[in-house]
């Protein structure tokens, strides 16, 4: 069956935003995401996580807690005000979002990658990105909401997106410390990958009333950290 | 203001083979209102529903207003509700702890409720220090705190739980907790956390309770850049448990994982402790009761 000119630049334009969203997700990106460990240089320090097999607990947790239960959704939050173009939306969802932050080196972390991506998006032209800088200056899952939106990137392949950066980031950060072999962190990835599109799925279901995972854990290393003698991330 | 019986409480429900949620229990009230009035802090609003209480107001430390909230007796079964209420008018300073650790008890089906609305005027202080909410194995308790803040209200509280009962050796092994405590300033939120915890997978979390029974959070505002280093040197590190303290503009975070709740109390006291005279104004005096 032959498609129709309709269908084929309706294909087109889903392949163009598959390409715009492989380029937000980029760890090449120049927000500076590979400075930020979110705890775990200090949770192998402490001996928390000393191989492939921590490792993997750690991001498994996380997947179905705060990431499934909290990131997700606020990020659907967000793309659903950017989509609205409600920019009181978004600040009062940035402003949760970095509330929920446990420690002031992972609020520093949402606002310092926030606003590298803000200025990026209003250098590339992005709709909006100017006119609502302060707002995404602040949290950079505001800018990835609006750079995904307007990109037109449906909302289900943007936050398996985001989730897939966030975990490549993590693994890419605990390979430098544990020390990990290459091949062992490609294998994390392939093995914790798997499980990402069901917990999108969950996780755009969820309520209102049924968003917010803490992990206290986390927030104590992440808090431990600010003092650890060496350093080599800012979270 | 009680949270509905959420879908998540439901998932728990069906996971653990329980039924459906039916109206039961106590249903308590208490709404207390603190006013400045004659060089004192005076509880001038007094109102109760059902099986919360306070005891009469003492002033071992001038004029702060200290009272013992005392929650129902025995403790909180499933279809309880209970739901309190603290203002501090302009200029007022109260302090409030409970003379006890508040027991949640295993539920068949019904979930209980505790929901607790604090705030905090202009030039008002509250210390809010209730003791322990101890977690019976099967309980299904679902807990909320919402502490709001005007522009320059200070506040010192804490959130302690035990999951199961460390002393005789029973583990949170089914039932469920839903806990969320969000403090906010001027409409404008500060700190958002929630822990949702069913069943024994979720206990040994790596990023969440690592196995641990007790998690304890401590928030202090507004706390100036150079205490951080005071506090942090009042409680150095020990093995058996986990101290971490953040300062986030304003705001100090001071978390506990550990075992003892006796212990969680020691340490976290110790921070405030070290806090007080330059938070608050006061020295650095505890709650007699907790001596006792």
């Amino acid at each position: 069956m032959a498609a129709t000119p309709m269908d084929t630049t309706t294909t087109i334009d889903a392949q163009r935003a598959r390409m715009r969203l492989l380029q937000l997700v980029s760890p090449s990106l120049p927000v500076g995401a590979f400075a930020y460990s979110q705890g775990i240089e200090w949770a192998v320090e402490a001996g928390w996580i000393s191989g492939a097999g921590d490792l993997e607990d750690w991001l498994q947790g996380l997947l179905e807690s705060s990431i499934g239960q909290w990131e997700v959704p606020m990020l659907a939050r967000m793309y659903n005000a950017c989509e609205r173009g409600d920019g009181s939306a978004l600040v009062k969802l940035s402003q949760r979002l970095l509330a929920s932050r446990e420690s002031r080196e992972l609020r520093q972390e949402e606002i310092q990658r926030g606003r590298a991506l803000a200025t990026l998006l209003a250098d590339l032209g992005v709709e909006r990105a100017q006119q609502w800088r302060d707002i995404l200056s602040s949290s950079q899952m505001a800018g990835f909401a609006l750079a995904t939106s307007r990109w037109r990137i449906p909302l289900a392949e943007a936050a398996e997106g985001y989730v897939w950066a966030w975990l490549e980031n993590l693994v890419l950060a605990a390979v430098k410390i544990i020390p990990l072999g290459q091949t062992a962190g490609q294998r994390v990835l392939l093995h914790l990958s798997e499980g990402i599109p069901e917990a999108v799925c969950t996780a755009l279901a969820l309520a209102d009333d049924d968003i917010g995972a803490s992990s206290p854990a986390l927030a104590i290393a992440s808090s431990l950290h600010e003092t650890q003698y060496t350093r080599l991330f800012r979270s | 203001m009680t949270s509905p019986p959420g879908s998540r409480g439901s998932l728990c429900l069906d996971a653990v083979g329980l039924g459906s949620n039916n109206e039961s229990g106590w249903l308590a009230k208490l709404q207390l209102g603190f006013v400045r009035s004659g060089g004192r802090t005076v509880l001038a609003e007094r109102r109760r529903e059902g099986p919360l209480a306070v005891q009469r107001p003492f002033y071992p430390e001038g004029d702060v207003c200290h009272v013992y909230l005392l929650h129902p007796p025995g403790g909180v079964v499933g279809g309880d509700r209970l739901n309190v209420e603290v203002s501090a008018g302009e200029g007022a300073s109260a302090l409030m702890t409970t003379p006890g650790a508040t027991k949640f008890y295993r539920s068949a089906a019904n979930p209980s409720y505790q929901t607790q609305d604090l705030s905090v005027a202009d030039k008002a202080s509250l210390e809010w220090f209730p003791q322990e909410s101890i977690l019976f194995p099967g309980a299904l308790t679902h807990l909320r705190t919402r502490v709001n803040l005007a522009a320059s209200a200070r506040f010192a509280g804490w959130e302690i739980l035990c999951l199961g009962r460390p002393v005789v050796g029973e583990i949170f092994s089914e039932g469920y907790l839903d806990q969320r405590f969000s403090l906010h300033r001027d409409g404008q939120p500060l700190a958002l956390e929630r822990l949702h915890i069913c069943g024994a997978k979720h206990l040994s979390r790596a990023t969440q309770l690592r196995g641990y029974c007790v998690s304890a959070t401590m928030l202090v505002t507004p706390v100036a850049p150079g205490l951080l280093n005071v506090a942090r040197a009042a409680v150095p590190a020990q093995q058996d448990h986990l101290i971490g303290i953040t300062l986030i503009d304003e705001l100090l975070i001071a978390r506990y994982l550990g075992n003892g709740t006796e212990q969680a109390k020691a340490r976290l006291s110790a921070v405030w402790s070290a806090l007080r005279p330059a938070v608050f104004g006061r020295t650095a005096g505890l709650p007699r009761i907790w001596a006792t």
